[in-house]
């Protein structure tokens, strides 16, 4: 018979010369090609079954389109159409569904097959790519035959300035694995131009930031966060300021996917806290549009703009996770996005006390932003636990800690007021007689994390559109797997 | 042009594919124009009529030779260019390497904020719109037509005589030179 042409009626037999159980059924396979139209493919050695001419499967084409999960699987066909299958060798199943008898004399009754190649990590997606039926709605953009892909996307202005990794069909196809949510479904809006985001978009920006697929539920939550209108995301970019998206995890992901809260949370070298802040920036400049020096309007800017995302150290049961100080129950995966500038560090190596500590934090939090300005924009303390273990060990925890350093920061208006000090900036001169908090109550927001060694704390600020205190405010967002 | 790997556009889909190409000059007045030839045979003759013409009308330019058309112009050039000059006419591209190369040339030029155009003839319009689709930008084009190889110095002349205001206008919102306005 013609190998090329699949039988109307016979069976189709996947194997691979490395299943031990594949070269058990070896002569099985040629028993029974002699007894019925057989195709037989062969997904690693053309030479194998040597019973039989099998056919090359070795790109999996075969394999893929008939969707087998192990080898040998035996398809029973009919009228052209697959009528059956077995996986495995298994003498009942297999003579039933070939209708011989007496298959495999000696051999045991069964034995279980071995995955198929095509099943293999990364491979299922590549197939898919190659021979699946694509659904993606993102246009397709196509390079000359000498064009350097990473070049591509640079001169297509796709990158914040470092490398991106392209985002190839078999990427974004792998890059969804990582969520269960549709590709299509919409997420929402993207500023500067309010231009629609799907599932599958924020796909395509996570595989160029570097992120793995089980990243996606984080970057998801965290775009969700940036995208609600408490956040003012539209503002928080095309800002004259410096800040952008602080992206703080909470709950037992962060252990997952292998997130720094320790050594170096805030700097370089993790690739989970690297790249998830990285995919929401690129997610705005891509989808949304917010180019520096087009409608990101920074002076400065800051390096945070490339990303800023870190878990919280949730090992000390003594210290309230942010998530749960706000609102979150404890155990449960949260982001919050925080609109805040980089860090200004914070040294104190001679504090003792909380009292002496929190009167120490008070006087680097007061200049966050301008020394005299108050109620004017939020702040991050990020605590390390040395620092935390002096106010533990007195039996403080973050509400006395939140408190304490509120209190600590109240000034009289006069000292603070535009002019006071010989100072033009300040607050307004009609609150000179008040006492005059230097934060709002709820935008003081305190995480915990860092390195077990050192009394270095940071102070990251908040943007200036704190000011606004209902209008924009930090957003923390409980998620699922 | 044959194509190699393919992946999909992070931006919005109702975003422009290409980058905008940078911004046209206000006017050419009190501006220099470099005329780049791109080192094909007889695109010489064509440059020397372009430049004839700005100088008529009063527009200041700086002339270029690449070695060869078929490689992208030398990262001196292009450095030289984008300091001392304010847009960029490449010219004359008739075949696939010089239009290819060129092409990039226009890029590379863009990227440093020049506004250029790249003039072509008709034959490779095509090859154009591919290379410059698969590059991203939004480049600007003018097509004389082809072939040019086998015109007269006259031709050549009389199909820079025909583009000129084309070539300006892609380059610059007012195409009036200051000899012009002297005259006006």
């Amino acid at each position: 018979m013609n190998m090329n042409v699949k039988p109307q009626d016979g069976v189709l037999i996947f194997a691979k010369r490395e299943c031990e159980t594949c070269q058990m059924v070896e002569q099985v396979i040629g028993q029974i090609a002699g007894s019925m139209p057989t195709i037989v493919y062969t997904q690693d050695d053309p030479s194998f079954p040597s019973t039989v001419l099998a056919l090359d499967d070795s790109s999996l084409e075969e394999s893929f389109a008939f969707d087998v999960e192990a080898v040998p699987t035996v398809v029973r066909v009919k009228d052209g159409k697959e009528v059956a299958r077995t996986y495995g060798w298994n003498r009942p199943d297999w003579e039933k569904l070939t209708g011989l008898k007496g298959l495999g004399e000696g051999l045991p009754e069964m034995r279980p097959g071995c995955g198929s190649k095509s099943r293999e990590p990364g491979v299922y997606e590549s197939l898919r790519a190659k021979y699946g039926k694509l659904d993606f709605k993102s246009r397709q953009i196509n390079l000359g035959e000498w064009d350097d892909e990473i070049e591509a996307c640079f001169d297509r202005g796709f990158s914040d300035g470092l490398p991106v990794v392209p985002p190839t069909d078999v990427r974004i196809l792998r890059m969804l694995e990582g969520t269960s949510r549709n590709p299509d479904e919409i997420i929402g809006d993207v500023p500067p131009n309010l231009s629609p985001i799907t599932v599958e978009k924020v796909a395509i920006n996570a595989v160029m930031a570097g992120c793995r697929p089980e990243y996606m539920p984080v970057v998801l939550a965290a775009l969700e966060a940036a995208l609600d209108p408490l956040f003012t995301m539209h503002g928080l970019l095309c800002t004259t300021c410096f800040s952008s998206p602080i992206v703080v995890v909470n709950g037992p992901i962060t252990r997952e996917i292998g997130m720094n809260s320790g050594i170096n949370c805030l700097g370089q070298g993790n690739r989970a806290n690297a790249t998830i802040g990285r995919a929401l920036q690129l997610i705005i400049r891509n989808v949304g549009g917010g180019r520096p020096g087009e409608l990101d309007r920074a002076v400065l800017g800051g390096p945070g703009k490339f990303t800023f995302c870190f878990a919280e150290d949730e090992s000390d049961p003594t210290w309230m996770p942010l998530s749960v100080a706000r609102g979150i129950e404890l155990g449960k995966n949260a982001v919050t996005l925080f609109q805040g500038d980089g860090i200004q560090g914070f040294l104190d190596q001679r504090s003792r006390t909380p009292g002496e500590l929190t009167k120490s934090l008070a006087m680097s939090l007061l200049a966050v932003g301008h020394h005299k300005l108050c109620e004017f924009t939020n702040a991050m303390l990020v605590l390390v636990p040395e620092h935390y273990a002096i106010f533990r060990e007195a039996g403080w925890d973050r509400v006395r800690i939140t408190e304490e350093l509120h209190k600590a920061m109240v000034r009289p208006g006069r000292d603070v007021i535009q002019g006071a000090q010989g100072v033009g900036e300040g607050v307004d001169k009609r609150r000179a007689d008040e006492m005059i908090n230097k934060f709002w109550p709820e935008g003081l927001l305190i995480v915990q994390a860092g390195g077990q060694a050192g009394l270095f704390s940071a102070i990251c600020a908040g943007w200036t559109g704190g000011r606004f205190r209902n209008e924009s405010k930090p957003v923390t967002r409980e998620f699922k797997l | 042009m044959k194509y190699g790997i393919s992946f999909r556009d992070p931006t919005a889909e109702t975003a422009s594919v290409l980058r905008e190409r940078a911004t046209p000059l206000d006017t050419v007045k009190g501006k220099t124009i470099a005329l780049m030839d791109i080192g094909k045979m007889r695109g010489d003759e064509f440059i020397d009529r372009l430049e004839q013409l700005c100088t008529e009308r009063g527009i200041m330019t700086r002339r270029y030779k690449k070695p060869t058309n078929t490689r992208v112009a030398p990262r001196e050039m292009i450095k030289d260019i984008a300091e001392n000059c304010d847009a960029v006419i490449i010219a004359l591209s008739d075949c696939g390497s010089c239009t290819s190369c060129s092409t990039h040339d226009l890029n590379d030029l863009d990227k440093k904020g020049l506004a250029g155009v790249s003039v072509l003839t008709t034959e490779f319009e095509q090859a154009f719109e591919s290379q410059k689709g698969a590059i991203g930008l939004d480049a600007a084009s003018v097509y004389v037509s082809h072939p040019m190889q086998n015109k007269t110095t006259a031709e050549l002349h009389q199909c820079a005589n025909a583009a000129i205001d084309e070539i300006l206008q892609a380059i610059a919102r007012d195409t009036t030179g200051a000899k012009v306005l002297e005259m006006a």
